[in-house]
Formats: C-alpha cells, structure tokens, sequence
C-alpha cells in the first residue's frame, strides 16, 4: 500500500456489492513519480482498487439516523402503523426488516407482544384501575388497527374516567391528590402508574447505570411492555435522553454486520462496509480509514492497521505475548526444583552432580535423587532408564528451540513497535529540521514537505513490519514464506537506510544533497512497502500461505 | 430520593408487621432499617417443612430501582443457595427486579424457591448435581439439614430416639459408601468431602469406575 492516497474508493451506492475483483490491477505501475508531489491531487481521488481491498464508506452520526428512520418509514408504510411502533418492532427484530415482515404477516399479535407491545396484561396491581394520562393520548399511540391485530382489540382506548380519588404511588408511597394525578403520575399503556418523579429515577438508573435502550419496560412487575422513545424523551432530564439516543444508536450499529464505530477515542465517525462479513476475514484484511484520519481494521476493530496480518492470527498472537505462558514453557524448559527446598535451578553447564546453593544438598540432575546413593559412579546416573533420559532431553531441546523461536519473532515485532512509539518525538524533530531548512536554504515551504513524506513513509512501514514478523511467526516453512521473508527482509532495510538519513545533520550547502537522497530512498520504501504488502495479501486470496494454526 | 427510601422500608415494616397472615417476619437490625433480618416458615410439603429460615436483607442506596441483597442466614440444602456462604440465586434479585417488589414479596418468592428449585440454573453445584442425581436422598439431606438448622422440630423427636443425623447423612451420602472408604484408611472427613464432590450417590455409585474415586482421595 503506498502511504498517499490509500487504495479505497468511495463507492456511492449502498449495496451488496461483492468483493471486486474485476478492477484493474496496476501491477507494474511506476511508483516514484507519484512520492515527490506531496500537492498530487491522487489523496482526493478514488485510486485504483486492489482486489484486496475493500469499499466502504465513513459516515457520520446524522447518517446513521436516517438510515434507521428510512427503513422505519419503510416499514412503516408497508405494514400502516405508527412510526414509533415500526421503530420498536424493527430494534426488537434487530432491523432485520424481511425477518420482521414474515413474522408479522405470519402472526401479527405474537409479533407484536414478543417486541414488547402488549395489550394490557394487568397483574393485580393497585394502578391499574387509573385511566392513562393526557400525555399518553398525545403521544403516537401503538397499532390500533384492530382488524391486523386482533390482540390489540380487547384494548379500548376510550377515554377512561377521571380518577375517582387519591392515588399512591407504589414505589416511592407518596400520596397524590385526586387533581394532581394526571399532572404527577403516569401510567403506559398497561396502566401501570406510578408517579412522574419515580419514573425518571427509574430511566435514569436503566439508562445510566445499566446502559440499557431499547429494551426499558415497564416497572411493573413481569409486565413487559417498551416504554418508548418519545415517554423517555418527555420524563427524564435532557441529558440522560441524550446519552438515551446514543445507546439507542450504538446499538443499531452494534446489530449492523455491515456498520463498526470507529474505535478511536473521540471519533463519532462510523465505517459502512458491505464487503467484509466474518467469513470473508480468512482471506480478507479490511484496513479503513477513518474521516478522523486513523486507520483501524473494519473486521475486528483493531485501533490501528494490522495489515498484512490476518483477524484471527493478530487475536493469537496478542493472546501469547499477553499471558506469561512462554516464561511458564521457559521455566519448565530449563528448570528443575530442588528436591528439599523447591528453589527452582537452572543447570547452565557441568556435570550432573548438583548442589542447591541454598540448602546444599547434594542431588543427581538426572534422575533428581540424592547424591549420595549414586555411590561411585558419578558423573553416570545409571538408576534411570536410558531412553528416558534421551528423550527428556530431546523434550528439553525442542521446547528451548520453540522458545527461541517466539523470543526472535517477538523481539522483532517489538521493536517495531517501540520504534512506532518514538514516532511521535521522530515527528516532532522532522519539523524542526524542516523549519531551519525554510530558514537557511532558500526553500519554500513546499519543498521541505520531502522530510514530512519520509517519515510518514517509515512510520507506515514500520507498522507492517511489525506485523510481518507476527505473520511469519505463525507462517509454516516452506518456499513461499522464504520468498515472504525475502521481502521482508529488503523493507527492513529500505526502513533503516532511510531512518539513518532522516537523523542526518543538516548543514545548508548539503541540503539540495540531501533532500534528493532522502527523497529517493522515501521512494524506494515506498515501493518495497507496496511489494511486501500486495504479495501477501493477494497470498490470501491465492490461497499460498500455509499457517501452523487453524484459519 | 434517599427520603423516598426511608419512606417506602417504613411503610414496608409496617406494613408487614400489620400482616398477620403470610407468616413473614421483618426486622430491623440496631434500628437500622436499611439493614433488616427476615425469616419465614419452610413451606409445607417440603423437606423444609417445619424449618424456620432466616434472610439477611440489605437495602441498597438506590432502592427501589435497585434490587435488595438478600443471602440466608440459616443454613439450606438447595440447589439455588449455596450450601457454604447462603447467596441466592434467583432473577428477581438481579436482572428481574421491579420497583414494584417489595422486601416482603420478594421473601416470599424466597418461600416459593423452597418448593420449587431449579436445578439447572444452579448456585451451588454439587448440591444441583445432587438433586439430578438421587432426588428422595436430595430430600433427606435437605430434611436433615432443615433439622439441624432451622430448627424442624424432627430434631426432638430424633433426639429423644436417640437419632441424630450422622455426618454422612448431613452430606447425602450413604454410610455404606462412606465406610467402604474409611476402612480402607482414607480418614473420614477427607472420603466425605471427596465422595460429595464426585456426586457418589445413587446410580453413580455402580457406574464411576473405583480408579476416579481413588484417584481423588489420593490426589
């Protein structure tokens, strides 16, 4: 991937479009005109689609609101009822509109009653003789075309009496005059009422505390019905109906396959991706960019690019460098107990007489019996079967060997890391170095961009390089991961070549030197980048990569 | 709101000491009613029966919007409560919870938990394993333990025969399996606590291979 315009496009329509792999793949493109023009119009414009990569798009929080009210006024219209029953039908269905059409055109009351909208169920409590409040008959009532739904029928919504006396909350046992019950009390409706003050306490902690949306029922005991959007709006204070609609959104989006938050910290932005279903992550690795200007991995949620590295290994590997399990394999490997004072030893050379330096006692290696039965054949456990003894060494020596292994692939992968972490004072030299270059030489501002572009460049491949080396770990040794390597191998050194040149001094008479060095060398990362980077992931999809794991 | 809690747990006791009825006792403890101690009869025609319970019941800060703590204090032998600490595990005190419910319905639902366990959503598994397994030896442990906790006044009447619960009895296994362990020189406390975690009751006993049970009295 070549570190300007990155290799998506935007696609303008929202459909099921799948993987494209009839775009043109610009194999032998020249590369190096394109690095030195930081000012080239390619970051604006689609550039051209790998069959690797993915369409997505980033939309904002607006959008994804209105996607919910397009398919709530969908199905709105096409089962005529109101928008806020449609909004509830649709979030209880998850907004899987064919599979909530089929079950309300099979059954429309079950549908109806398992998403929360139930006729009034009145378990015997002492609310429900009161009529429903004024606010309620203001509000979008639920379905009430009762020839759809017979079990809507019984609920007459005729206008009840006026309360006939004194009413008391059941929750909080405050008492309310008889002409004040419609002004501080509030039944849903399955008329179970309780007062205005003990709702919103009741929403706030469910919103709040428990983080819950679009499930909130009634507080009535074993009644289910949904307390809806607008009641919520209406009782509790603005601000926990704002975070209200937050969770109401993040749970659309968490229900969407097709839809991710973007994962870093402040960003409102949401990725839309058709094209990277969990079925496709054995083959796929669906880097995005987000508006907010960060990368992160459409199909796990990764904070940054784990290219070229697939989901599932990226999920083992940071698993075996988090738990201590390879000093636990290391110990095993290398260490024995004493048999008297448990220290644990390590034998790093000599014979196999020991003697603990803790508690002195004497002990055979072998066989871990004491010393002083061996008699007179030291230096030869002859108490333990010689097989046995060969192939716990043979044990030994292959666990030590596979522990050497992870030791070299990690120590590689974090230093690549660390060195990514410095990136950031690495940043901030680079532009002190490109504001003496403004002030001494002559050059306008566009012309020290070179030094910006450079170390973009490495930062870039310093995180692919990084996660080369967790590929190659899980890789199984064959031709086509020497060729990986290979290719590894020429990025690492572009990387550090280019590192070295970055931290020059620079002295003005060497600076017109220097700049075309550097630039020529950003260029040439640039492309061992996007070699290293397309033949792995079109490894993928040509099926060459044989892994010691399960994908 | 904390007034409002004040309120409600006053009109509750009240309320519940006014009921005479339901048998269901509300108490504070120091006079402190957010901290209160509830006890009500083992329900009839279970081998709780005749057994007093007692609950320790805590009323969070958020009450109602938050359900009460509740945890037995008298020991029970019941799947849904652990046999050692007296957690409880039932939906209403967690994610089932209602305002509605108050500190003496919800000791009721306790009551009815008592006829009715539920073996697969277990709080204490050996005892869950226990009541799949052998459900008439499930009920004389439980009848054995309501006894020698919660005062079932079957106690008496062993105690004047002479009979009192052995600890083999006390963990539902027979003295027979218990013995044919001892004899072999495993100490008593150690066979009972292996032969209970195992579930040696029942069908077990012909089916689990000698192997696995010595294993685990010599592990």
């Amino acid at each position: 991937m070549s570190s300007d315009g990155e290799d998506y496009y935007y696609e303008d329509d929202y459909d099921e479009g799948s993987m494209d792999q009839d775009s043109p793949v610009s194999e032998g493109m020249s590369e190096p005109d394109i690095v030195y023009d930081v000012m080239s119009p390619t970051a604006d414009e689609p550039a051209p689609k790998k069959p690797y990569d993915v369409s997505y798009k980033v939309r904002t929080l607006q959008e994804i609101i209105n996607m919910q009210s397009k398919e709530v006024r969908k199905i709105q219209t096409l089962l005529e009822m109101p928008a806020s029953t449609a909004t509830i039908l649709l979030r209880h269905y998850q907004w899987n509109s064919e599979k909530l059409q089929e079950q309300f055109w099979n059954d429309p009351a079950a549908a109806l009653l398992s998403a929360g909208l139930s006729p009034p169920v009145s378990p015997s409590t002492r609310t429900g003789p009161l009529p429903p409040s004024p606010s309620l008959l203001i509000s979008p009532r639920r379905p009430t075309r009762s020839s759809h739904n017979p079990a809507l029928s019984p609920v007459k919504r005729s206008r009840a009496p006026q309360p006939s006396g004194p009413f008391e909350c059941p929750v909080c046992c405050m008492e309310f005059a008889k002409e004040d019950v419609v002004k501080e009390t509030f039944a849903l409706g399955c008329r179970h009422r309780f007062c205005r003050g003990c709702w919103a306490e009741y929403l706030t902690g469910k919103i709040r505390s428990e983080g819950e949306s679009s499930r909130i029922q009634c507080m009535e005991s074993g009644c289910e019905r949904i307390v809806r959007e607008e009641i919520i709006d209406e009782l509790v204070p603005a601000g926990v109906s704002k975070r209200y609609h937050n969770l109401l959104n993040m749970a659309f989006v968490a229900d969407a396959p097709n839809l991710r938050w973007c994962p870093h910290p402040d960003c409102e932005y949401i990725i839309e991706c058709t094209q990277a279903p969990p079925r496709m992550l054995n083959q796929l690795v669906p880097t995005v960019e987000c508006n907010c200007g960060r990368q992160l991995c459409f199909g796990c949620g990764y904070l940054s690019s784990h290219r070229p590295v697939l989901c599932k290994i990226v999920r083992l590997w940071e698993r075996k460098c988090a738990d201590d399990s390879e000093t636990a394999n290391w110990l095993q490997a290398n260490t024995k107990e004493c048999s008297k004072c448990q220290s644990t030893i390590e034998k790093n050379g000599g014979c196999n007489h020991m003697t603990c330096k803790k508690c002195k006692y004497e002990f055979c290696w072998v066989c871990m019996g004491p010393w002083s039965e061996h008699g007179t054949s030291w230096y030869q456990c002859n108490r333990f079967d010689e097989k046995s003894g060969v192939n716990a060494r043979d044990a030994q020596a292959k666990s030590r060997a596979s522990l050497e292994r992870y030791l070299h692939y990690f120590n590689r992968w974090a230093n690549h890391e660390h060195s990514a972490k410095l990136d950031a004072e690495f940043y901030k030299n680079t532009e002190k170095k490109m504001e003496q270059m403004q002030n001494s030489g002559n050059l306008s501002w566009i012309e020290v961009q070179f030094a910006k572009q450079a170390v973009e460049t490495v930062i870039k491949a310093r995180i692919t390089l990084k996660w080369s080396y967790c590929m190659a770990f899980y890789l199984k040794r064959n031709n086509m991961t020497e060729l990986f390597e290979d290719n590894q191998r020429d990025l690492e050194r572009a990387v550090e070549n280019l590192g070295f040149a970055l931290e020059q001094n620079i002295e003005p008479d060497s600076i017109a030197q220097l700049r075309q060095d550097i630039t020529n060398q950003t260029a040439y990362v640039q492309k061992r980048h996007e070699i290293l980077m397309d033949d792995t992931l079109k490894g993928y999809l040509e099926r060459r990569w044989d892994f010691s794991v399960d994908i | 709101m904390s007034d409002a809690r004040l309120r409600r747990v006053q009109k509750e006791i009240r309320d519940c000491a006014k009921d005479k009825t339901s048998q269901i006792s509300l108490e504070m403890i120091d006079e402190n009613p957010f901290h209160l101690i509830g006890a009500f009869p083992g329900p009839p025609d279970t081998p709780y029966e005749g057994g007093y319970y007692e609950v320790d019941i805590v009323v969070p800060d958020a009450y109602p919007f938050q359900p009460v703590k509740m945890k037995f204090i008298t020991k029970v032998y019941h799947p849904n409560i652990s046999s050692a600490s007296g957690a409880i595990c039932l939906d209403i005190l967690k994610d089932a919870w209602s305002p509605v419910l108050t500190l003496k319905s919800t000791l009721i639902s306790l009551q009815s938990l008592l006829c009715d366990p539920v073996p697969n959503d277990p709080q204490d598994a050996e005892v869950a394993k226990h009541f799949l397994t052998d459900r008439q030896s499930f009920n004389a442990t439980a009848k054995h333990w309501a006894q020698a906790y919660a005062q079932a006044p079957a106690r008496k009447q062993a105690q004047v025969s002479g009979k009192v619960a052995t600890d083999a009895e006390m963990a539902g296994l027979s003295e027979e399996s218990v013995k044919g362990f001892t004899e072999m020189g495993f100490p008593r406390e150690k066979v009972i606590q292996v032969l209970k975690r195992l579930n040696y009751r029942g069908n077990v006993v012909n089916t689990m291979p000698m192997d696995t049970v010595m294993e685990a009295l010599l592990s």
